[in-house]
């Protein structure tokens, strides 16, 4: 049977190169590169090899400014066979629970899905809950934290990575999943794809199009707000330097000041 | 379950009382984070003079509401039955929910273990919630019963407080090994309302094929961690960082590098991607300080780094640092130690006698 999956991709600022503004505090985006987001790509190179091997399809969908687009050709020259920009000014300032309805009522309104994917989480917020989020708005089973992601006779079978140890699960479809970063290898853009993808275009679509109501999303959806951002002041250690010759000095001072004990409580 | 509904505020919130904490378990023990949350909770319950509520899910679950209750909670609501044994996601939220919706909590906080988030992002949209995710400090002011939620920010440079005024209950999820496990409690009070629950078939369709158990160390218990880094040379380094781990009653940790090469095993790697440990000692051998490694450390009591580089990044975090080759620092240390031990260990026995 084939897959129609639709993959969650975010565009974020380059963690490689993000500038504070001291004043504001705030992210200086003009001095930022954007670039997908990793666990994104991870996500994008699943929902690719299970459509290779079960047929069917594969839509981005992102939330996002305008400027996206670079990620939505991106992710068509990797493979992907649609892309969708939901773009509003509206949307801007949403925290997790209006991005996961703006996201699942863009999924109601493309209609046909047996997997949805996106990544563990999102460099930039990193909560990791607009992926179950979006589950729990569509109704439908998930499974979070994926490094390995099979299709079986209409059944997910997917391994999980918990802090015990890793657990195999099975589900039938419906189901949205969310994959570990650097858990595959995302396949390079092709020259041919991407051409084809600045040929095909994508669609962008707005919050009249999905038709929910302006107070449902954005900042003024949101529940939460941040109040206040302070830097992270680090406890002041001293460095006290040693080396080779003095070594028993700082064995004697961290048994003395109890740092090591000779009897373990 | 939701639907494509908004996050509507709640008309009365002085309506909404009592903190909730998630106990999360597994082959019927209490992990290390649920303590952790019994704290947070019982610092924030006694605050605003509420009560602590702790939720447990599970199959047999009647020890594990004792051992809660032995930390000093006020109820243990608990939902029991076979189908409960192990996480999982559909019908662990429909519980959760049902518990909010009855008891109307203020607060609810969660750990941010993996399980954690998986059902915290689920019961926030059902239950039209505010949820901050990963927070590393936790607070409430005293007058409006508002959670402050702070969570640290662009690589860890910042902290955000995060608050949510209008609508209930306050969900924050919390890093795991940040807040300590609180004391025990002699002859506390604590009710015990434990549920035999049917599960709805629907909601099982999730099938655990199996759990592949990785024999995890547990660093965050330990006084004493010795790590080590690329700096080592090679994975005959460990040799001597589990020897000075052995004479220092340690345990050993490591950066994430030594884990991808496979000198280690993943479950030692201490960071952003490891565990985060807080021990009375951090020894840190041939590591170079990248934000990722720092997070996972820096609030260890004291740190002592060993770098063959004098402008070491790490030093900056270090309350003893020793600049030479990793190679010939741990030798000489571990001989210091036992030099050490054989003198006063004798001392002590003559003491006693
Ligand atoms: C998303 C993400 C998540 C990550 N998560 C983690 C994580 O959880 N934990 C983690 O540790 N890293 C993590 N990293 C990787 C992190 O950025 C660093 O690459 C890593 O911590 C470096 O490890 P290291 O200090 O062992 O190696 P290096 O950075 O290579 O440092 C080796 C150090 O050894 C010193 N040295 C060399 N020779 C000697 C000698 N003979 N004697 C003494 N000193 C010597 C050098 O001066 C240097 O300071 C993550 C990275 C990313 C992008
Ligand atoms: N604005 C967005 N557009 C599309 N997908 C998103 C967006 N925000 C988050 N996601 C998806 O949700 C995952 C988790 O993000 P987060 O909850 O922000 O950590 C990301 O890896 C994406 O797959």
């Amino acid at each position: 049977m084939p897959l129609d999956i639709i993959v969650m991709v975010k565009q974020v600022p380059d963690s490689q190169e993000v500038v504070i503004d001291p004043v504001t505090m705030n992210l200086n985006r003009s001095l930022t590169r954007n670039v997908t987001n990793r666990a994104d790509e991870n996500a994008l190179e699943v929902a690719l090899s299970l459509r290779d091997k079960a047929g069917g399809t594969v839509t981005v969908i992102s939330m996002g400014p305008p400027q996206a687009e670079t990620t939505m050709y991106e992710c068509m020259a990797r493979g992907a066979d649609r892309a969708i920009l939901v773009s509003d000014r509206l949307f801007g300032g949403a925290d997790t629970y209006p991005t996961g309805l703006t996201l699942a009522s863009t999924i109601s309104k493309i209609g046909r899905f047996d997997v949805v994917i996106a990544g563990e989480e999102s460099s930039d917020s990193s909560t990791g809950h607009v992926g179950p989020g979006v589950a729990e708005f569509l109704n439908i089973e998930q499974i979070t934290y994926c490094s390995n992601v099979e299709y079986k006779d209409g059944f997910i079978v997917a391994e999980r990575e918990l802090e015990g140890g890793t657990e195999v699960v099975r589900t039938p479809t419906p189901v949205l999943i969310t994959v570990l970063l650097n858990s595959n290898f995302p396949r390079r853009q092709t020259l041919r794809r991407k051409i084809d993808a600045m040929k095909k275009g994508f669609e962008v679509w707005n919050l009249e199009k999905l038709g929910l109501p302006p107070e449902w999303v954005g900042v003024r959806g949101s529940p939460t707000i941040v109040r206040k951002m302070r830097s992270i002041k680090e406890k002041e250690r001293a460095a006290k330097k040693y080396d080779l010759s003095n070594l028993g000095e700082l064995v004697k001072e961290l048994y003395e000041k109890n740092i090591l004990k000779l009897e373990e409580e | 379950m939701a639907g494509l509904i908004n996050a509507a505020p709640v008309d009365k919130p002085e309506d909404y009382r009592n903190i909730f904490v998630y106990l999360e378990n597994r082959d019927g023990q209490l992990q290390r984070p649920a303590l952790e949350m019994i704290g947070v909770g019982k610092r924030l319950a006694q605050k605003v003079n509420e009560k602590l509520y702790c939720v447990l899910i599970g199959s047999k679950i009647s020890e594990m509401a004792d051992e809660a209750a032995s930390y000093g909670c006020d109820m243990v609501l608990g939902a029991d039955s076979p189908d409960l044994a192990d996480f999982r996601t559909m019908p662990y939220a429909k519980i959760v929910e049902d518990f909010v919706k009855k008891e109307k909590p203020n607060i609810f906080l969660i750990p941010a273990t993996r399980n954690g988030r998986d059902l915290a992002s689920r019961i926030a949209v059902s239950c039209q919630a505010g949820v901050t995710a990963d927070c590393t400090e936790i607070d409430i002011e005293e007058d409006t019963r508002i959670l402050s939620a702070n969570r640290p920010t662009y690589g860890e440079s910042m902290l955000a407080e995060i608050l949510c005024k209008r609508h209930r209950p306050q969900m924050a999820t919390a890093r795991a090994g940040i807040f300590p496990v609180p004391e025990k409690v002699d002859g506390s009070k604590c009710e015990k309302r434990i549920e035999k629950v049917k599960v709805d078939k629907s909601l099982l369709k999730k099938e655990i094929i199996e759990f592949r158990k990785k024999e995890a160390i547990d660093l965050t218990a330990a006084k004493v961690v010795v790590s080590g880094g690329m700096g080592l040379g090679s994975p005959a380094g460990f040799k001597l960082v589990g020897e000075l781990a052995e004479q220092m009653n340690g345990v050993v940790g490591a950066s994430r590098p030594t884990a991808d090469l496979g000198w280690i095993t993943r479950d030692h790697q201490v960071g952003q991607t490891g565990q985060t440990v807080r021990p009375r000692l951090y020894v840190a051998c041939g590591i170079s300080g990248k934000i990722q490694h720092i997070m996972g450390m820096k609030n260890s009591e004291n740190i002592i780094s060993i770098n063959i580089d004098p402008n070491a990044e790490i030093f900056r975090y270090s309350d003893y640092v020793i600049v030479d080759d990793v190679n010939k620092v741990l030798p000489a240390l571990i001989d210091e130690i036992k030099k050490y031990k054989k003198e006063h260990l004798k001392k002590a026995k003559v003491a006693s006698r």
